[in-house]
C-alpha cells in the first residue's frame, strides 16, 4: 500500500507552475510513474501532493522540425518515441536507448523526461541525449531556462531541476540530424534489469561522441573525438572519463572491462 | 476523489482514495481479480491491463489517474462463455501452471498480436519480456503464441509436443 498523498491533475501549465511554487519541495511531479511509484512505495518519497502532469495541454506528442529540432514534451513516453518515424529516420540513437529500456508495458507508461529527471547513473536515454547535444528547456514560475545535457546531472540522482520547475521540454537540435549511431548494453535479463554498463557510439560530420551509463555517479558524454581517431585514444579517453563502482552486480573491473569491450566493438559497427 | 471508468465494457464509479493503485482498485473494490499483483514495483507483470488500448503496469498506476478511461481485465478475454483463441491455445499447451501470471501474459500477447499477428520467437520473447513466468520455463506458452498467431507447425516443432 502506498503512503497517503494528495493529487492534482491541471490542465493547464500556469496551474501547474502555481502549484509548484506554493508547495515548493513538498510535491512531486508524475509522469509515466514507473520510478515515482516505487520510491513512494519503498518510503524513499513522502511526497505530500502528487501532480499528474498528462492531462496538462500541449505537454503530449512528439514534434520535429528543421527550425526546432526534435521535441520531447512531459508525456513523452518511451513508446511514443519507438513509434516515431522522423526519430527512427534522423535519430537512430535515440530508438536504440529507447528500445533496451525496461519492458513492453513499462515502456507504454515511461516518459523520456522522467527517465532524466530521475537522474539514476543507469538511465537508457541519457547517452543519447548526451551523445546528440540535447537541451533541457526548464519552467518555473520565475521564468524559463535552458541547460545542455553535458550540464544537467549533478549526481547520483541530483540534476539541475529545482524543487519548483518543471523540465518541459528535451530538444534536440536539427544539427544533430542524421547522426548514426549505437547502443550497447549488458544485462542479465531483457525487460527488468537495470543496466550493468551502457555505452551508445555516435559519428557525424567527422565527430565521434561516446554516452556511457552505470559506470560513473551521472550517465557521461565523452566529447572531442574525431572519427578518424585511432581506436586506442578513444578507449583510452574513455577509460579516462568513467570512474565506475563494483556493486551486487558486478566489480568496478569488469565495469572498465565491457566498456571498453563495447566501445571497441560499437566504432566497428557504427558506419 | 470520484472516479468514472468502464471495465470490459461496464461503467462504474466509485469514490477512490488518491493513494490507492489501479490494481487494488481494481481487485479490491471492483471485484476484478484475475489481475495478480506479484511484486507491486512493475518487475512481474502478473498486473498487466489495457488502459486506453495499451498494456500497463497496474500496480504502478494510480486509480485516480484512470479517471475517465477505458480498461480491459482478463476478465474480458473470454466472450459468451467462449474462451478466445489465445486462452484455447494457453490451454492446449499447458501454458498454464499454477496460473498466476496467465491473466497478464495473456494481456501482453494479446498486445504483442495486435502489433505483429505472425510473431517469431525473439518476438515473441520481447513481447512478453515484462511478464514472469515462474512455472512454465515459457517454452509453453511460446508455443501457445505460435499456435494462436497460426503457426501450429513452428509450434510443433518446439518439441514439447502438448496439442
Ligand atoms: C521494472 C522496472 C524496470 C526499469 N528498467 C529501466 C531500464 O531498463 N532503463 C532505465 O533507464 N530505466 C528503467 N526503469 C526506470 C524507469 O522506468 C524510467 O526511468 C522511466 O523512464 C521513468 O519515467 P516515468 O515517466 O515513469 O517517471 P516518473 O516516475 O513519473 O518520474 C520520475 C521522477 O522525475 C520527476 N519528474 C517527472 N516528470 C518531470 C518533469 N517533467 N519535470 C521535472 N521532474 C519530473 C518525478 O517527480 C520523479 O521524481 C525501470 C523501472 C522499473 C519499475
Ligand atoms: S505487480 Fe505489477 S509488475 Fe508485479
Ligand atoms: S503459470 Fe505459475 S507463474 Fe506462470
Amino acid at each position: 500500500m502506498l503512503q497517503r498523498f494528495q493529487y492534482a491533475a491541471p490542465a493547464t501549465r500556469d496551474e501547474l507552475l502555481g502549484l509548484l511554487a506554493e508547495r515548493k519541495g513538498r510535491a512531486r511531479l508524475l509522469a509515466g510513474g514507473t520510478d515515482l511509484l516505487v520510491n513512494i512505495r519503498n518510503g524513499a518519497m513522502k511526497p505530500e501532493l502528487v501532480i499528474n502532469v498528462k492531462k496538462v495541454q500541449g505537454y503530449s506528442g512528439i514534434t520535429w522540425s528543421r527550425s526546432e529540432g526534435l521535441v520531447m514534451r512531459p508525456a513523452t513516453t518511451i513508446n511514443d518515441v519507438l513509434r516515431d518515424k522522423n526519430v527512427r529516420d534522423l535519430f537512430p540513437l535515440l530508438s536504440e536507448c529507447a528500445h533496451d529500456l525496461a519492458s513492453y508495458q513499462i515502456r507504454n507508461r515511461a516518459t523520456v523526461i522522467g527517465n532524466v529527471v530521475n537522474a539514476s547513473p543507469c538511465s537508457d536515454m541519457a547517452p543519447a541525449l548526451l551523445c546528440l547535444g540535447a537541451k533541457a528547456v526548464i519552467a518555473s514560475k520565475r521564468g524559463e531556462r535552458e541547460v545542455p545535457f553535458a550540464e544537467f546531472f549533478k549526481g547520483v540522482k541530483k540534476t539541475v531541476v529545482q524543487d519548483d520547475e518543471i523540465l518541459e521540454r528535451i530538444v534536440v537540435p536539427a544539427a544533430s540530424s542524421g547522426a548514426r549511431g549505437l547502443y550497447r548494453k549488458l544485462k542479465r535479463i531483457n525487460g527488468h534489469d537495470l543496466g550493468i554498463v551502457g555505452v551508445a557510439l555516435m559519428k557525424k560530420d567527422g565527430l565521434l561522441r561516446l554516452g556511457i551509463s552505470s559506470s560513473a555517479p551521472t550517465p557521461i558524454l565523452v566529447d572531442g573525438l574525431k572519427e578518424r581517431d585511432d581506436i586506442e585514444t578513444i578507449v583510452a579517453a574513455a577509460r579516462g572519463a568513467i570512474s565506475p563502482i563494483g556493486d551486487v552486480r558486478c566489480s568496478k573491473e569488469y565495469r572498465e572491462y565491457m566498456v571498453e569491450v563495447f566501445v571497441k566493438r560499437l566504432f566497428a559497427e557504427v558506419k | 476523489m470520484r472516479v468514472h471508468v468502464t471495465v470490459n465494457g461496464r461503467v462504474f464509479e466509485r469514490d477512490v482514495e488518491e493513494h490507492k493503485t489501479l490494481l487494488r482498485f481494481l481487485r479490491e473494490d471492483l471485484g476484478f481479480t484475475g489481475t495478480k499483483e506479484g511484486c507491486g514495483a512493475g518487475e512481474c507483470g502478473a498486473c498487466t491491463i489495457f488502459l486506453d488500448g495499451k498494456t500497463v503496469n497496474s500496480c504502478m498506476v494510480l486509480a485516480v489517474e484512470a479517471d475517465g478511461s477505458a480498461i480491459e481485465t482478463i476478465e474480458g478475454e473470454a466472450k459468451d462463455g467462449r474462451l478466445s483463441v489465445i486462452q484455447e491455445a494457453f490451454d492446449r499447451h499447458h501454458a498454464v501452471q499454477c496460473g498466476f501470471c496467465t491473466g497478464g501474459m495473456v494481456m501482453s500477447v494479446r498486445e504483442l498480436l495486435q502489433r505483429t499477428p505472425k510473431p517469431s520467437v525473439d518476438q515473441i520473447k520481447e513481447g512478453i519480456e515484462g511478464n514472469f513466468c515462474r512455472c512454465t520455463g515459457y517454452q509453453q506458452i511460446i508455443e501457445a503464441v505460435l499456435d494462436a498467431s497460426g503457426q501450429k507447425e513452428l509450434a510443433d516443432k518446439g518439441g514439447l509436443k502438448h496439442a
